[in-house]
């Protein structure tokens, strides 16, 4: 027997990876909704108008449709998507009611500066059913929001407008500093949306809602400027192991 | 826009405070900031019928009823003769003009005409012009001056696809090119409709006898203009977000009242164009349907009394009034209820749905977890390139000409990013990125996911892989199991192609995700559901300092200790050490160990004597041990 059969070596751990926040960030949503009884459904990226605009109620003459706002491809044939709805009208086109569903992906619009960026991250979900309220969609708003930031944050409901919701509203918490914070936007869905998809807006209703996925991955890790997440500096990265 | 305190609360009955204020303008959905007395409120673009004092008084009234009514001139007014042809009436569907002539005793600007300068900081033009910014401001219409004795032709309102250049009144020349809706006069433009007016026949201080033009724009018809040709304008702010198609007479009688305030006033005349007539929009009383939208219990009355005093008139139906251009549905009803009772007054009920299991992206989930297990960071870069291929899709209005394509690979973006990283002295740098690619086949977008893994630099930061580099056979081996047969497809990037002076060799490899057989049973997931949301620290810009420390241990007993010692080993600087070196001399016994001390402040490049500092600490505490030394030290 040698000297050395006696004696342990330095360990060699494997140094792990990290998940990107942003994708971790998503992913716990997605999996937080699950567990509410949603659905997952995926969509592309790359959208025609009529599933990114108009089945949704945005009219030709809203500003989001302008150049300035959406990104256009291949001479106007279609958009980048500018948010994840488009993909809960797919899926509504193809089920029928009762339904609950959450898509999350990347979208795009055409800013670029210090608070927001070409592409960012969405989580979205609607339910449809007979008799979905406004007072529904509070409860399942208190849940994400109880689950995301605890049972004791202050949260506030301000009306706001999105063309596919009606009533729509924005949601707020109170940060430690006593300052309100916009959190997500979600709204009773606007009975021409369910019309456009061919469900029957007399029978039934729905509520949806959206978060910014950077937004909360920002508030939840103490993330500043929004800008780091996408520099694949691994000093970042590796802090969110 | 910004809104003065008091000439808010002068428009209503009782007076709120500030606070007060502020909490049922947040109510009613009109964020704003505070700035001293004045409210900067972002309105959503639903409520241009709020845009203006009046405008969110009257939404205010629920609250705090209803203030004086604000004058205006109320006798008779001639007829004026004008030689005017509406050609688009679709785009304007009702249009007035007002010709006024003054005198020359001009008087001091009354308190609420000067306050309103003074008080938002505004600059101030003519009298005319002046009186009918301050008007926009308190009624929300806006209309435009012209010098009447520069109005000597026919006066046409029309939209026409024309490329002719254009003198605004703030002097700055506007390149019309499309469609657009202008005003002319003979055949010259003077008027860029809903946005601004033309130098030609803009007032100045002389003028003595004007044209107002008030109108209505279908806010389709003017949409877009302002940013179009880059004019910071009020007037198609409004117009863009719908003024009251019935405000016209009462406006131009208040803006005579208004010059009737300042100065003799010597002829009046006025003249209607409308050409159609407007129907009142009425809705189905339906407080149940309300109520299962809301899912509240109102009765029928106090449905009827909160749409009462929000505005809406009630006979057998409910009627829209008309600066409600945005109340069109049931829904609508709902939401105004909804903010009159307050948004968080409204009670919740419970959702009972059944939790779900599905998941969309298992391979990816395999995959990502396989490599973060396996040291490999994740990265999300961004879609755009400036680089065109024949399949590649391109944005149509790019950012800038370097981001004018999608990228139908993440081979660039990967070796950005691990350049990006070796420049700030890493030097193990593993990647990978799995992203929707969308591409031209046969002039159809599609798309693949695809995943890409690229690695250069050490294999590891441990005595057994630190003196090793990545090769392909380290690419080989740690990637079999998720790669397989794809894994042929792993190359060498040279680095003669890029901007580096580093010479360890770079591996990539992309595959479509469709194409890998994964057996999910075999790799454990990271559940993210245990995500722990662990704070971040600030990363520095500073640039890092190393020292190598290699030990000698003479009592292998006291390996251990000795580790413990510089694992627990805490100074301000200090970012990361790993063992990088072992050896045990098997004829003595003693083992030699090496350490790598990383550092880096948060606030400056530290300077040799600062590490050698704090290095000291570390040392002292190691030759402590018994039988530890380092050779070539001495203290």
């Amino acid at each position: 027997m040698s000297i050395s059969d006696n004696i342990e070596p330095p360990k060699i751990t494997n140094e792990s990876g990290a998940y990107h926040p942003i994708n971790q960030t998503k992913n716990y949503l997605v999996n937080l909704l699950k567990g509410l009884g949603f659905e997952e459904v995926s969509g592309p990226e790359i959208e025609s108008e009529v599933f990114n605009f108009d089945m949704l109620n945005i009219k030709k003459s809203h500003p989001a449709r302008q150049m300035h706002d959406t990104f256009y491809i291949e001479n106007k044939t279609n958009v980048l998507r500018t948010h994840t709805s488009p993909v809960q009208i797919r899926s509504m086109l193809e089920a029928k009611p009762p339904i609950a569903l959450t898509s999350a992906g990347k979208v795009y619009r055409k800013d670029d500066d210090a608070t927001h960026l070409p592409m960012f991250h969405q989580v979205e979900g609607i339910y449809v059913d007979k008799n979905v309220t406004f007072a529904n969609l509070k409860y399942l708003i208190h849940e994400i929001l109880h689950d995301l930031f605890g049972e004791n944050v202050n949260i506030r409901f301000r009306p706001s407008y999105f063309p596919f919701t009606e009533p729509s509203a924005e949601v707020d918490i109170q940060s430690d500093n006593g300052k309100w914070l916009e959190i997500l936007g979600c709204g009773i869905v606007n009975p021409i949306v369910l019309e456009n998809c061919n469900i029957d807006s007399n029978k039934y209703s729905g509520l949806a809602f959206g978060l910014g996925v950077e937004r909360i991955a920002m508030l939840k890790y103490g993330v500043n400027d929004i800008r780091e997440f996408y520099k694949s500096n691994l000093d970042f990265l590796n802090q969110f192991k | 826009m910004k809104l003065e305190y008091k000439s808010i609360i002068d428009s209503l009955l009782e007076k709120p405070s500030m606070e007060l204020l502020s909490e049922k303008l947040f109510q009613l959905g009109h964020e704003h900031e505070i700035e001293g007395s004045i409210f900067n409120m972002e309105l959503t673009p639903n409520r241009g019928d709020c845009l203006s004092v009046n405008g969110l008084a009257r939404d205010l009234n629920i609250f705090f009823g209803k203030g004086p009514k604000k004058e205006i001139y109320t006798n008779s007014i001639d007829t004026l003769e004008l030689d005017f042809e509406n050609l688009s009436p679709k785009d304007c569907p009702s249009i007035s003009f007002l010709e006024i002539e003054i005198g020359n005793n001009q008087k001091k600007y009354k308190p609420y005409l000067e306050s309103y300068f003074k008080n938002l900081r505004l600059n101030k033009n003519n009298f005319f012009t002046d009186i009918s910014n301050y008007l926009s401001y308190e009624t929300g219409q806006p209309t435009h001056c012209y010098d009447r004795d520069k109005i000597n032709r026919k006066l046409t309102f029309v939209n026409r696809t024309s490329n002719e250049n254009f003198k605004t009144l703030l002097d700055t020349e506007v390149q019309l090119e499309g469609n657009n809706c202008v005003f002319v006069l003979g055949e010259d433009v003077i008027n860029l409709a809903g946005v601004i007016g033309g130098k030609n026949t803009a007032c100045s201080s002389d003028t003595k006898k004007i044209l107002v033009e008030c109108a209505f724009f279908n806010p389709e018809s003017v949409i877009g203009k302002s940013t179009k040709y880059n004019i910071n304008s009020d007037a198609a702010h409004k117009f863009e977000r719908g003024v009251n198609i019935l405000s016209q007479e009462e406006t131009l009688r208040r803006f005579i009242k208004i010059v009737e305030d300042h100065v003799d006033i010597l002829s009046l005349k006025i003249k209607f164009f409308n050409e159609m007539s407007y129907q009142t929009k009425r809705l189905d009383i339906n407080e149940t349907r309300i109520n299962n939208i809301l899912g509240t219990n109102l009765s029928k009355k106090e449905y009827l009394d909160y749409l009462f005093n929000l505005g809406f008139a009630i006979s057998d139906e409910v009627e829209i009034p008309s600066f409600r251009n945005d109340i069109v549905t049931q829904n609508d009803l709902a939401e105004e209820i909804a903010r009159a009772i307050g948004y968080d007054f409204i009670k919740s009920e419970p959702l009972n749905l059944v939790s779900k299991k599905n998941s969309i992206n298992l391979k990816e989930n395999v995959l990502s977890s396989f490599l973060v297990n396996n040291g490999f960071n994740e990265v999300v870069n961004f879609p755009f390139c400036d680089e065109k291929l024949p399949s590649s899709i391109s944005i149509d209005n790019p950012l800038d000409s370097q981001r004018d394509n999608m990228r139908i690979s993440t081979k660039n973006s990967l070796i950005k990013s691990l350049l990006y990283n070796e420049r700030r002295q890493h030097d193990s740098v593993k990647l990978f990125e799995i992203a929707d690619i969308y591409f031209k086949k046969s002039n159809i977008v599609s798309h693949v996911k695809k995943i890409g893994i690229i690695a250069s630099g050490r294999q590891g930061h441990n005595h057994r892989d630190f003196s090793k580099k990545i090769d392909i056979n380290y690419m080989s081996c740690t990637l079999d199991p998720i790669l397989q047969d794809s894994i042929s497809l792993i190359e060498e990037i040279p680095r003669s192609m890029l901007d580096s002076k580093i010479n360890d060799k770079i591996f990539y490899i992309e595959c479509n995700l469709d194409l890998l057989s994964i057996d999910a049973q075999l790799i454990p997931i990271h559940e993210n559901k245990d995500v722990r949301f662990t704070q971040y620290k600030e990363i520095s810009t500073m640039p890092s300092s190393s020292r190598d420390v290699s030990f000698s241990i003479e009592n292998p007993k006291n390996l251990n200790r000795l580790i413990r010692t510089v694992d627990s080993f805490k100074s301000p600087n200090l970012k990361k050490s790993f063992c990088f070196d072992y050896y045990i001399n098997s004829k003595t016994g003693i083992i030699k160990i090496g350490f790598r001390f990383i550092f880096q402040s948060s606030s400056h490049s530290l300077s040799d004597s600062e590490v050698d500092n704090e290095m000291k600490l570390l040392m002292n505490k190691t030759l402590k041990i018994d039988g530890i030394s380092i050779p070539g030290i001495l203290f």
